[in-house]
């Protein structure tokens, strides 16, 4: 491709530090032109946005009045999508600071710390500023400088001698999606099963858990109206969707809310709530089922909505029919009794009986006090019960999936389901508008992703992919990786390192990424991609009740767009020759399949300019005219175009309020063509089920194969998993069940994926604020542990795993739970050159050697230190420590159901550290790596032995981009 | 009239750093330096354990001493009441640093002057709430004027519960928090390791390498060293030495020093039923003054104490005169002057606006009023010595010298005085170290003063001949003034310390990182080896003495500055 010319000024990110012009033109008062009563303004009003001039806050009390355009996008540093108001320089264009977006009906023009750190990842001297390709072996450090002409037809080249060949030879493997739907779109268009994601290390657990109870994998809190709030999670500080959530948590506990939180550890949440359940790990269930049972048998439970919405008709008759010895203890109360609620609430007093209190507060070694002020709260919720879980208990232990089925459960017998104050449902308050042409289904299955073990795995089996290349279970040809650095991120990191040193395995390895991360360093091409102000996205959140979209922007080109500057490329306007990824899917894709031979060329042809390619500009412009409903009559009343009010304002509300859809009439289809069966779901004319009957009433219902909430899940009963403590909310023994941990041995349970509320994963590694805030990631120990070892804080403790040891400090706090070991998830980043790789304020220089046996040991050189750069203050970093990557020794433990990583660990023993053992050692016994993944393979029921009707998986399942039924199909 | 504050709302806090943050993006604030930040305090023990977070930052004070000791109006107090300042005149001498009892000041590193939070003052005149409020997902931070009635802030703050840090320092805060907590409001209740939860600790102030005067009785420990093993039962037994018994029976505690509470100045923390009262992050505050300060404190004292003796003989006649005694004791004088000149421009960080000193003086502040004391002293001082020189080489007539000699003494005596005791006016506005301001200083100033000065003039009779009474008087004055200030150096220990703070530093320089300067430098070399030099082996070891005498009142100095500075106000 020639690049076109342009007059857009040149960016000095990452390269210098940037000038701001002063402005011939004074500051107009906001006090006296918009609050006449002499209150302040939070932000300038959008209508001075494209021309803002304010005081220089660095040169004051000296009055430089600066000129900015003010442009809105949205932050990228997590999922929750929250506005931001970038601050442009009118001369040069340079990004001043970025503050909240004002209308943004999620964030509200409120941000966490990471929105203004956005900035320093822009200037950011570190950062990559163009395609490089390998020299020298994979990993060498050795690179060369190319064009993205290279870079693409290169690519493009291996991408279509692979598809010629396969259909899952192409995966595009994503962190942080950042995105609603834009690139399953195009992965889908490449017709390959090639999307593979990091679900399965964060949230699937969670939404597995939830999807079995509703056909949707998320909850949606309404935190501002709710009386009581439940949370398996930190949402005060972390999580999905930190900011916007813990806003309307505050509101709401100002507002009188009780707020209980589970954790074995004292968050900041745990420590801002009422009531904090230190569970020991794995027992949270019992403790939520002694509350439902509370409910159940004091008669407090919303009979009423368990009645009409849950399939408690279908569990009576699957008792009815079993020959199960696990339903002994219930079965004389239905086989004589006709199918009535009564029985059911009789049945429900019976199952859930053994839950007490004192067995919850045995288990959880939580004072039963507290067990009993909770459930007091709960039983008041008057449906106003807002309840969480997100990673946490669901993501830790094995079974973790039905942590969510038992919380909801309390959503359920509370009827707090979609109500105001209540819990609500992803789709119900997240919109993704439909793009212009959507590719078919693809007639294909990647089994490294979906593979027959779990045929119920929710979202890709991704942490596993290394272990199943070792097998030689398949390989890849090009593999992307977007915002993702799985050899740091992923447990047992240097299995990914075998797999990425591996051509024959991994063919060829491109990683999408701003920076350096320790798994791009062994790619075969490194792509400079946009941060969250240099790209375009569309991003919707289920962060309340009601539904918006947001529109990320890159900035620059905004600002020079409405000076009149021609730009045809974002990274015309990105520093260096950062691309933005939507254009190079579009050009990639443009070239993967140049004739359209391969039918993939048309999805990235012009709507409105008949077999041109694409621009981004058309992509969203069709979108905004086309698909989000009042978004064309919001935009008309300010005469303006739907793309150009999206420029503008950066959001669009296209719901205020949503509750209880479910419950909405059906009036979509024909009265006449509807019907009901004997399972009392709707059917249209067709035979496709539409909604659900109730008391002789046509409803929407839920998104479940019963359209009803599916207390008994049909799914997991007829699909191997038969068992009672499978079918219903339930225990399930976790991995680090009690009886699994011996203390009196030494050893521990090791929870290593809390997260902090200034940190990012591996993009914070350049937000210098950020890491002056926390860069390091002790142990937290209890006294009575650190006693017993012999340690103090500050000490360095090396802590055994199952498959390998690391060294680290420990922090001694009493807001921790004896006999758990904590350490935050984010830190312990590493380069393997001084002067290349991740950022130097955020990394250890590490020595990497491998034994040739398996045995793989990293040693740290030295900390982060402080250099010289275009920024100068590089060289003022003051901290060394930035702690330990300790998921390198995390042994894969693949739950057999949902597929998730298990995260929680078992120490095989924790002591002091000897005086040869240095801080942040790390070893891993890769040959232990595989045992321990065989034995947890050993757990899974594969397809090929469940399946009730020869599928590898049931249809109705999410799953990010579906195939045909055809491809669902068992080979025989 | 406009008159704005803070109002934040603990209970609402979630310890996110968004302000932080913010705050650096507006402001441009460097690395390594902090206009606000959150501290957060864990407390308890398990199961019943919390973490109190506290938004820290300067309190735009209704009677701000950072204002009172600004020499140069570089930190000023606007009308509206925000506490604000200005780069470009700052000539960096850290005084403001050293009077703010919060540790909310800074030197920043990229201009070098004080900088700190400005209220977003830049943003307030376009009508624009601080960058921090605007940030807070909590709505915790709120900013208005306290003299509007209407205000969100006004109406807030007239219901709730508030309270301010160290209101007794008399500096009327107005940062007001809700929910705020004793533990992380006072800076010395709470334990600090060496290292924080999730970083670093590299600056000295606030490590636990001193013990915190807590007694440790019986196995109970102090709040500086909380060792292993955490839960000895013995640390919650009854104190070792409890002997006397009540009439009923009931061991009677024995009375405790002042300010050392068996537990720590709040009663919790390791001790009452185990808990924990540990800083779990804060911002991390550099020493600003280092040997500079102490080394002027010395060669000041020699300057102005020669020439208050000269003074005192040429003025009351106490000694006869001869001009090259004068001559000799003045030059050395005028030379120790010049060391201090040196030394304080030295000490400035933006050392090429010292002369924004005299051109716009403040004339509340100490420091100001010290240096026009001292360029006056020198001015007169070294006229008179100008004088004596003309008289000496014949230019100018004996009797004419003779006859303005009584004059020039009156007038050089009290700015010579000055240049002596004035440094201990300007210690008294540190109002951040509670211990400088004692009392006793401006005495024990001049004490010093006349031990060094008798000292070094002494010294001289080594290459001039004094007059005989001028000779006797030195030899009686230095050993009775290095008695005299032994006394005063070691009163305080004997009296009583007007807050914790001050006993802390005291502590910490008698008993802390300091105790060596303090015990055998400051004592040992700087007052008992002269005194038995002196008297154990008289003229033969007089050098020596004054030699040791010199430094040792050094060393003092040393740990006299710099121990306070080491107690966080945060």
């Amino acid at each position: 491709m020639t690049q076109p010319k342009t007059n857009a000024p040149k960016t000095s990110a990452g390269t210098a530090v940037p000038q701001f012009t002063a402005s011939d033109r004074k500051p107009i008062k906001l006090t006296e032109v918009v609050h006449p009563d002499g209150r302040i303004s939070q932000y300038p009003p959008p209508d001075v946005w494209d021309d803002w001039v304010e005081w220089d806050g660095k040169e004051w009390p000296k009055r430089v009045a600066r000129r900015y355009t003010l442009v809105p996008t949205v932050c990228f540093n997590c999922e929750a999508a929250c506005g931001l108001l970038a601050y442009v320089d009118k001369d040069t264009y340079e990004i001043r600071k970025l503050e909240g977006n004002p209308v943004h009906p999620g964030s509200r023009g409120r941000n966490c710390a990471k929105g203004p750190a956005t900035h320093n990842q822009v200037y950011d001297p570190e950062r990559i500023l163009y395609p490089l390709k390998r020299v020298g072996k994979r990993g060498e450090g050795k690179w060369e400088r190319i064009t993205w002409e290279q870079a693409l037809s290169e690519i493009a080249e291996k991408m279509r001698a692979s598809r010629e060949k396969r259909r899952d030879g192409i995966v595009y493997h994503v962190g942080r999606p950042g995105e609603d739907g834009y690139t399953n779109r195009v992965v889908q268009a490449w017709g390959v099963d090639g999307h593979n994601s990091h679900t399965n290390i964060c949230s699937s657990s969670a939404r597995a858990g939830y999807n079995f109870w509703l056909g949707q994998d998320r909850p949606s809190p309404d935190f501002a109206n709710a009386r009581t709030i439940l949370l398996i999670s930190s949402h005060l500080e972390t999580g999905h969707y930190f900011n916007p959530h813990a806003q309307r948590i505050i509101e709401a506990k100002t507002d009188g809310a009780k707020l209980i939180t589970f954790d074995p550890r004292l968050s900041n949440t745990a420590s801002m709530s009422d009531v904090w359940l230190p569970t020991w790990p794995g027992s949270e269930n019992t403790i939520l089922l002694a509350i439902a049972n509370h409910l159940i048998q004091t008669n407090k439970y919303d009979k009423e909505f368990v009645r009409k919405w849950t399939n408690w008709k279908e569990f009576l008759q699957h008792v009815q029919q079993s020959t199960s010895a696990e339903w002994d203890s219930i079965r004389p109360l239905i086989s004589n009794s006709p199918i009535l609620f009564e029985t059911f609430d009789a049945v429900l007093k019976q199952l859930y009986s053994e839950y007490t209190f004192e067995r919850a507060a045995e288990e959880s070694q939580v004072p039963i006090e507290r067990i009993q002020e909770a459930a007091k709260y709960i039983a008041n919720c008057d449906g106003k019960l807002a309840a969480h879980v997100w990673r946490s208990a669901s993501v830790g232990n094995l079974g973790g999936w039905q942590v969510a089925r038992c919380i909801f459960f309390l959503n359920v017998l509370t009827g707090s389901v979609g109500t105001e104050g209540g819990t609500s449902l992803t789709n119900w308050n997240k919109f993704v508008p439909k793009p212009f042409k959507s590719p078919p289904a693809f007639n294909a299955w990647n089994e490294l992703h979906y593979p027959n073990e779990w045929p119920l795995a929710h979202y890709e089996m991704s942490f596993l992919l290394p272990h199943m290349l070792e097998e030689g279970r398949g390989d890849i040809d090009v593999y992307f990786t977007r915002v993702y650095n799985p050899m740091w991120t992923n447990p047992d990191g240097f299995m990914w390192l075998k797999a990425l040193k591996d051509e024959s395995k991994i063919k060829c390895y491109v990683a999408l990424t701003p920076t350096w991360n320790e798994t791009a360093w062994f790619a075969d091409y490194v792509l400079p991609t946009g941060h969250g102000p240099e790209r375009h996205d569309l991003m919707s959140q289920e962060t309340h009740s009601g539904q918006w979209i947001a529109f990320r922007q890159p900035v620059r080109r905004v600002a020079m767009e409405r000076a009149g500057i021609k730009v045809d490329f974002t990274y015309q306007a990105n520093p260096g020759e950062v691309w933005e990824e939507n254009e190079f899917w579009i050009q990639l894709s443009a070239r993967f399949d140049p004739d359209g031979s391969l039918g993939i060329r048309q999805y990235f042809e012009s709507p409105y300019r008949p077999k041109e390619i694409i621009t981004v500009d058309e992509y969203y412009q069709w979108i905004f005219e086309n698909s989000v409903p009042g978004l064309p009559e919001a935009a008309a009343k300010e005469g303006l175009a739907p793309l150009a009010y999206m420029r503008k304002y950066g959001v669009f509300e296209v719901k205020h309020e949503n509750y209880a859809p479910y419950d909405k009439p059906l009036h979509a289809t024909p009265e006449a063509g509807l019907a009901s069966d004997e399972q009392d779901r709707v059917r249209d004319s067709a035979g496709a089920v539409v909604g659900l009957k109730v008391d002789d009433q046509f409803k929407v219902g839920f998104d479940t194969p019963s359209r009803k909430l599916e207390f008994f899940s049909d799914t997991l009963s007829n699909w191997g998993w038969p068992e009672k403590e499978n079918v219903i909310p339930w225990v399930l023994k976790s991995h680090v069940d009690p009886d699994n941990i011996d203390l009196e041995k030494g050893e521990m349970i090791l929870l290593p994926n809390f997260r902090l509320p200034t940190l990012i994963h591996t993009r914070s590694a350049n937000a210098k604020w950020l890491y002056e805030i926390s860069h390091k990631n002790p142990i937290w120990m209890n006294p009575d542990d650190a006693k017993r070892i012999g340690v103090d804080t500050g000490d360095l403790a090396r802590v055994d795993t199952e498959i390998g040891y690391f060294i680290d400090s420990v922090w001694v706090t009493e807001g921790i739970k004896p006999g758990v070991i904590a350490i935050s998830h984010h830190l312990g980043r590493w380069r393997l050159q001084e002067d290349s790789g991740v950022n130097r304020g955020a990394s250890n220089l590490v020595d990497l050697s491998d034994d040739g046996k398996g045995g793989f040991l990293l040693r740290v050189v030295h900390g982060a230190k402080a250099w010289k750069s275009s920024d100068p203050d590089t060289s003022r970093i003051w901290w060394s420590e930035v702690g330990v990557t300790q998921n390198l020794t995390h042994a894969v433990h693949p739950d057999p159901v949902s597929g998730v990583h298990c995260w929680l660990q078992k120490a095989t023993s924790v002591r002091k550290a000897n005086a040869d053992e240095k801080a942040g050692d790390v070893f891993v016994d890769t040959n232990k790596s595989m045992e321990k993944y065989r034995e947890w393979l050993k757990l899974a029921r594969p397809a090929d032995q469940v399946s009730p009707d020869g599928n590898r998986r049931p249809f109705w399942l999410t799953r990010p981009l579906k195939p045909t039924k055809e491809a669902y199909k068992l080979k025989k | 009239m406009t008159n704005y504050g803070f109002l934040i709302d603990q209970s609402k806090c979630i310890g996110c750093h968004a302000c932080s943050t913010a705050c650096k993006s507006e402001n441009q604030v460097p690395l390594g330096v902090y206009r606000t930040w959150v501290k957060y305090v864990e407390t308890g023990a398990y199961p019943d354990v919390r973490r109190r977070f506290q938004v820290t930052r300067c309190n735009h004070c209704a009677n701000p001493p950072c204002v009172r000791i600004c020499p140069v109006t570089a930190m000023y107090q606007r009308d509206d009441g925000i506490v604000e300042f200005d780069p470009s005149v700052c000539i960096g001498c850290k005084s403001c640093m050293q009077a703010c009892p919060y540790d909310s000041i800074y030197l920043d590193p990229e201009s070098n002057t004080a900088a700190k939070c400005h209220f977003c003052a830049h943003r307030l005149d376009v009508g624009l709430e601080p960058a921090c409020v605007v940030v807070c997902p909590e709505h915790a931070i709120l900013a208005g004027d306290l003299d509007d009635p209407a205000s969100e802030l006004s109406r807030k703050l007239a219901t709730a519960q508030v309270t301010v840090r160290k209101p007794e320092q008399g500096t009327a805060p107005k940062l007001f928090y809700i929910n705020g907590n004793d533990w992380s409001l006072h800076p010395s209740a709470a334990q600090t390791h060496d290292s924080f939860l999730w970083a670093d600790k590299v600056t000295e102030q606030n490590v636990a390498a001193y013990a915190l005067p807590v007694l440790d009785d019986g196995g109970r420990v102090g709040l500086g060293a909380l060792p292993s093993p955490y839960r000895d039962p013995a640390a919650v037994s009854r104190p070792a030495g409890t002997t006397k018994v009540s009439k009923s029976g009931t061991p009677i505690r024995t009375p405790k020093e002042q300010g050392r509470p068996m537990n720590g100045p709040i009663q919790i923390g390791g001790r009452v039923a185990e808990h924990m009262v540990q800083t779990a992050y804060n911002a991390q505050h550099k020493i600003q003054w280092h040997w500079e300060l102490p080394s002027y404190l010395v060669t000041k004292s020699i300057a102005g104490g020669i020439y208050m003796l000269l003074s005192l003989g040429a003025g009351l006649g106490m000694f006869a005169f001869d001009s090259l005694t004068f001559l000799a004791a003045g030059f050395t004088a005028m030379v120790f002057m010049l060391i201090t000149t040196i030394l304080l421009i030295k000490d400035l960080s933006q050392p090429k606006r010292f002369l924004n000193i005299l051109l716009r003086p403040q004339w509340k502040s100490w420091v100001a009023r010290g240096a026009y004391i001292m360029v006056t002293f020198t001015a007169v001082a070294g006229l008179w010595w100008l004088l004596e020189g003309a008289a000496y080489l014949g230019w100018l007539p004996a009797e004419f010298i003779i006859s303005i000699r009584p004059f020039a003494a009156w007038i050089v005596f009290p700015f010579a005085l000055g240049v002596v005791i004035y440094t201990a006016f300007l210690l008294g506005q540190a109002e951040g170290r509670d211990m400088w301001q004692s009392n006793l200083l401006p005495f024990q100033l001049f004490a010093q003063s006349m031990m060094v000065a008798s000292g070094v003039f002494l010294a001289l009779s080594a290459f001039v001949t004094f007059p005989a009474d001028l000779h006797t008087l030195l030899i009686g004055l230095f050993p009775a003034s290095i008695a005299i200030n032994l006394l005063l150096t070691l009163a305080p220990k004997f009296t009583s310390f007007a807050s914790d703070v001050a006993m802390l530093a005291h502590r910490e320089m008698t008993h802390g990182r300091f105790r060596n300067h303090y015990w055998w430098g400051g004592i040992t070399l700087g007052h008992v080896i002269p005194l038995v030099l002196f008297f154990a082996f008289s003229a033969f070891a007089l050098p020596a003495a004054v030699a040791c005498a010199v430094v040792g009142l050094f060393f003092y100095e040393y740990a006299f500055v710099m121990a306070p500075q080491h107690i966080p106000n945060s």
